[in-house]
């Protein structure tokens, strides 16, 4: 009898899928995602920066706060980032414990803090904000002595930049082992991951994120070190340019978070603000004002900005003449103020392609080189590698992180390399889903963790004790 | 009502009462499976049951049937024994069988996989372990095959100036982690000398300088160790066939090759746009002539195909033609060949020839609209007959016009007399320009492709004439008359071209001769040069004679045609009338006169006429000096030709004004 299968029958084998509850973390500087192997999307996303609380009535410093909901206006506070900027790896190993349990063990195990109800800090009357999520330095610390290890059901998965160095390595399966007691540990690359989401094992992975640009050439699910190209043009980079962008506009824009307004009436296109601002009687930190930028920025890359898509540049003559006959988008800034931008939205994301076009930038470090624009990461990627693997790493070309989500950034691409490439066969690979392309990484992990081969890889907790933290080094190639 | 009962009102023989027993039952059997359905929809059918599926709704009804308890669940762990370790014990959720004690698996003891299997081995020694399922996936566990290599055996058989022992091993080391992948090991190849002591300080310090191995260099390297020691375990001539064709291969391997194949793509990589684009061009020009050679290949074969006249059966037989219905057989016969041919553009006329072919000759009026029409268009492009006779007349005859697309059967004609060819005005062409033209257009197209020079001398000919270059009253014989006119006007000119010519030679070679006698001391003598004179005039006179005659002979020819139809152009004509004519009295006179000679004389003046060369001033003078001899003779002749002398002199005189 041909029945139709019960999802207690459907042969898992035939997708080479095999579950063992495996966690995956994958930490970026500008967000840490977290979650289930197996599973589509990841079930906790954070931002990388955390609010940091100055106790004032104790000398112990500071506690911590993560997540977007408890970064808010506040006295004393200052908005930091465990991340390093400018090589997106682990900067503050302290704290990156902290955020990472804290997605790890609260947000993904909600039932494991019930039931220690005295630690869950919702019977804690002292602190008058109820941060169910905070997480104390010297608790967890506490909490990792004394109960048993907080993964010791749950294998690790965990990804790292490209660029990742032997030590942070090192320290990452220490944490994993020594902390948390994971029973089995490993480390990716975030480009093998963006490669496998995409259901590659050989690909160009153009990895354009918050702070770095990235191209690797992954071949058989290893990355190509030769090939590592990096280069900082990213989002924060492009907020960097409108923010000159809207210094240089005239009337000149000013950057106001809405933390700032306290009520806004409408204006007329172009017409000043007339809002009023709200009146803060402490002082903040001004990282908060940066980080509040930023996410005022981030809303306007996503609405308004525009990658010219080609062929050719922007600056190109006749081009902005163009964008200029055609309808702009209008963006209303938080204060009431608004503005239709037509070729401004284009100029602005112009320089990752044409350094040439860029926007005079506040630092110099800020202003990228030739070789340092998107086509020429690309050109000196693929010329690190053996001229037999680059026809096929062209036509397997995968492009993943969020700013690559920039209307037009995909067709642009393609247009350059056509152009760089006359003659051979360009292939893009993007996922359409924006989840896809913003936790491009974290889902190739999760792919990864819960492939039933996949289980002979993992580095387990014996092998750790007896080769040390230097096994990663050996086995995560 | 069956089927079975519309043959018998019908009186249809169909089938006999035999099946009809079984069909019933059939049906009967048909019917009980299709419940639900009205017996009259049923019987609508006939002997053939109704194809409708009956449509099952019990889907919720099966949903909740099944009350079987839930299926249950246990976390089991498993091992996989492709590991290294084997210790790792992880967890997937596997369905409960009942086969294992549900207490055997306890999910809070095994917190931590290291632990777990203490237990296990402490629990139950061997048995456990046994149960625990292994990793179906540890099957897909494979591993490359590394040569290996003792020490002695490096020494005796692989030591390489180039290698040393330590990177080898370092080489098969990165060739076993990476699996064969050579764009990893490469990219991973990272050889650090270990040895730093001092004897092999020098030697290091070479391998560092060319430390930067290329791929072809690892490949190489390994190629011969692994061919080597294949060699080594098993000599060449006990392969078997697949591992001798690996050791061959593996020998074979040529670095210089590989690195001279990779600069070239490289190279290819490299092109510049225009060379890509080029490229592509030309490999769509050689796409495009390979099926072009491809559809003349097979348009050849096709045509091969038409050669084979259709093969009928009948072919040998004539007799089955005799009679009408054979006949038509045979044309079906023909047009399925014609159609399996794929012709169909003769198949369209042919079919649709054969009722319209009879229409004519029962009924000239009804002649198909697009055809007469064709024909008018056709008569007036041709600007010979005149189209208002043309569309009463075309009807009969310009069926004949096309014979060839009548195909099977040609339709009578009936052949026209000259008389009523032209009455009716019927002209046959060999080839009709496209498209109408302007009779009136064929006079100027002769004048204005003339040159300027020409054209004025032409018009004032025709001037001369009194023939007005604008034809009144451009009717088909006049325009011809006026074509024929202009070319002779044409060869008219030419000819005193000629003659202008040869009259400054004669004069040249006068002078000469005037020169070369006064230098002889000769006495000139004013007779002889005078005849001398005289009689080359009387050549030349004669020479335009001939000329003159034949243009006349034609002119007059036609001016005999055309005198009845055009009162203008016909007056005109007989202008020019005058002066052949003459031509041919003095010809016709001549010739009984002096017989021999002046038949003669007209001959060469006629031939040297037509050849117009230079080189007829030599045979001008020959002929010159046979009529000075002759001249005595023939008097009577020479009275007459005088006559006429002096009247082409005339005519001559009067070109000369021009």
């Amino acid at each position: 009898m041909a029945q139709p299968l019960t999802t207690a029958s459907v042969p898992t084998d035939i997708y080479g899928g095999d579950e063992v509850s495996a966690l995956v973390l994958d930490a970026g500087y500008c967000q840490t995602r977290a979650g289930f192997a197996g599973e589509d999307v990841p079930k906790s996303v954070l931002p990388s920066f955390y609010g940091s609380i100055k106790d004032t009535n104790a000398a112990s410093g500071s506690r911590n706060v993560f997540g977007e909901d408890y970064i808010f206006a506040r006295p004393d506070f200052e908005v930091k980032n465990y991340m390093s900027r400018t090589e997106s790896v682990v900067e503050d190993w302290d704290t990156a414990v902290q955020v990472w349990e804290s997605m790890l063990l609260d947000r993904l195990q909600p039932e494991r803090r019930q039931t220690q109800p005295s630690k869950n800090g919702l019977n804690d009357g002292a602190d008058g904000e109820g941060d169910v999520s905070m997480e104390d330095a010297a608790a967890s610390a506490e909490n990792a002595e004394n109960a048993e290890k907080p993964l010791a059901e749950s294998p690790l998965l965990m990804t790292e930049a490209p660029w990742n160095q032997g030590k942070a390595r090192e320290k990452a399966i220490e944490i994993a082992m020594e902390n948390w007691g994971c029973p089995a540990f490993w480390l990716s690359r975030t480009p093998v991951c963006a490669a496998f989401a995409a259901g590659k094992a050989s690909a160009l992975v153009v990895d354009v994120g918050g702070a770095n640009t990235s191209v690797t050439a992954v071949h058989d699910g290893m990355i190509l070190k030769r090939s590592i190209q990096k280069s900082h043009v990213g989002g924060i980079w492009l907020s960097n340019q409108i923010r000159s962008m809207f210094d240089s506009n005239d009337p000149k824009i000013e950057v106001r978070p809405s933390y700032m307004i306290e009520s806004k009436v409408p204006v007329d296109a172009g017409a000043p603000s007339q809002a009023i601002l709200r009146k803060l009687n402490y002082e903040l930190h001004p990282s908060f004002r940066a980080y509040e930028d930023e996410r005022l920025l981030t809303e306007y890359k996503e609405s308004v900005v525009e990658v010219w898509r080609g062929p050719g540049r922007y600056s190109n003559p006749g081009n902005e003449e163009l964008v200029k006959t055609q309808p702009g988008r209008i963006f209303e800034m938080p204060d009431g103020s608004n503005q239709m931008w037509r070729e401004q939205r284009f100029r602005v994301s112009e320089g990752m392609w044409d350094e040439t076009a860029q926007l005079p930038t506040a630092s110099e470090e800020e202003r990228i080189t030739k070789a340092q624009t998107v086509p020429e990461l690309i050109r000196a990627c693929l010329n690190a590698v053996d001229v037999d693997l680059r026809p096929n790493l062209l036509g397997n070309i995968v492009v993943t992180g969020g700013t690559s989500l920039l209307n037009g950034f995909n067709d642009r691409l393609n247009n350059e390399l056509m152009a760089m490439y006359p003659g051979m066969r360009v292939k893009l690979h993007a996922a359409g889903l924006t989840t896809e392309r913003r936790f491009g990484a974290w889902i190739g992990g999760s792919i990864l963790a819960s492939l039933g081969t996949f289980h002979q890889m993992w580095i387990s907790k014996k092998e750790y004790e007896e080769n040390g933290a230097g096994i990663v080094e050996k086995r995560c190639k | 009502m069956t089927s079975h009962d519309v043959r018998e009102m019908l009186n249809l023989p169909g089938e006999g009462g035999g099946p009809r027993p079984a069909k019933k039952q059939k049906t009967s059997i048909a019917r009980q499976n299709l419940k639900g359905l009205a017996r009259e929809v049923q019987n609508l059918g006939g002997d053939n049951p109704i194809a409708i599926v009956p449509e099952i709704s019990s889907f919720k009804k099966r949903r909740f049937g099944s009350r079987k308890p839930a299926a249950r669940w246990e976390m089991r762990p498993f091992r996989n024994s492709a590991r290294g370790d084997e210790s790792l014990i992880l967890r997937h959720w596997r369905r409960k069988t009942d086969v294992q004690p549900p207490a055997a698996p306890q999910p809070e003891q095994q917190q931590n996989g290291q632990p777990d299997e203490d237990k296990m081995d402490a629990d139950n020694g061997e048995s456990k372990p046994e149960e625990m399922e292994d990793s179906s996936f540890a099957k897909f566990n494979v591993k490359v095959d590394v040569p290996q290599y003792s020490e002695d055996q490096y020494n005796s058989t692989l030591a390489n100036n180039d290698w040393t022992k330590d990177e080898t091993d370092y080489l098969m080391e990165a060739v076993r982690d990476y699996d064969l992948r050579w764009p990893i090991i490469w990219d991973r190849y990272d050889y650090q000398s270990k040895d730093g002591d001092a004897s092999t300080d020098s030697n290091t310090a070479v391998v560092q300088a060319r430390k930067a191995r290329t791929l072809e260099d690892l490949k190489a390297r390994y190629y011969e160790v692994a061919a080597k020691m294949m060699a080594v375990q098993r000599p060449v001539q006990y392969m078997n066939q697949a591992e001798y064709n690996l050791h061959e291969i593996m020998t074979s391997f040529k670095p210089e090759d590989e690195m001279r194949r990779k600069k070239f793509a490289e190279a290819q990589m490299g092109r510049s746009k225009e060379e890509a684009r080029e490229e592509e061009s030309l490999l769509l020009e050689v796409r495009r002539i390979l099926a072009r050679t491809e559809k003349f290949n097979q348009e050849r074969r096709e045509l091969y195909n038409r050669l084979d006249y259709p093969t009928t059966e009948t072919t040998q037989d004539l007799s089955t033609f005799k009679t009408s219905n054979g006949l038509h057989t045979l044309l079906q016969n023909l047009m399925t060949a014609d159609k399996s041919k794929k012709r169909k553009s003769l198949m369209g006329t042919d079919g649709q020839s054969t009722p319209a072919s009879a229409g004519p000759s029962a009924q000239p009026g009804s002649t198909p609209l697009a055809e007469q029409r064709r024909e008018s268009i056709a008569a007036s492009a041709s600007g010979h007959g005149h189209s208002r006779h043309d569309s009463t007349a075309s009807a009969t005859d310009a069926r004949p016009e096309k014979p060839t697309k009548k195909g099977a059967q040609p339709p009578e004609r009936r052949k026209l007399t000259e008389q009523e060819e032209l009455t009716y005005g019927v002209s046959t062409h060999d080839r009709l320009p496209s498209g109408p033209t302007f009779r009136y257009d064929r006079i100027n197209k002769i004048l204005t492709t003339k040159s300027n020079a020409q054209h004025a001398r032409i018009t004032n000919t025709l001037n001369e004439l009194d023939v007005p270059a604008r034809l009144t009253m451009p009717t088909k014989a006049v325009v011809d008359q006026m074509e024929h006119l202009l070319v002779n006007i044409q060869t008219l000119l030419d000819l005193k071209k000629l003659s202008d010519k040869f009259d400054a030679e004669i004069k040249l070679e006068k002078a000469k001769k005037a020169e070369k006698d006064k230098a002889a001391g000769i006495v000139p003598q004013p007779a002889a040069s005078e005849s001398a004179t005289k009689g080359s005039s009387n050549g030349d006179t004669a020479k335009e004679n001939g000329a003159a005659k034949k243009d006349g002979k034609k002119a007059g020819g036609d001016a005999v045609t055309s005198s009845t139809e055009k009162p203008a152009a016909g007056h005109d004509a007989n202008g020019d009338k005058d002066t052949p004519n003459k031509g041919d009295e003095q010809a016709s006179a001549e010739k009984p006169a002096g017989e021999s000679t002046g038949a003669d004389e007209e001959k060469a003046a006629v031939k040297d006429a037509q050849d117009k060369d230079t080189t007829n001033g030599v045979k001008q003078e020959i002929g010159t000096g046979e009529e000075k001899e002759e001249r005595p003779s023939s008097s009577g002749g020479q009275k007459r030709s005088a006559s006429v002398l002096s009247s082409v002199s005339d005519k001559s005189a009067k070109r000369q004004k021009k």
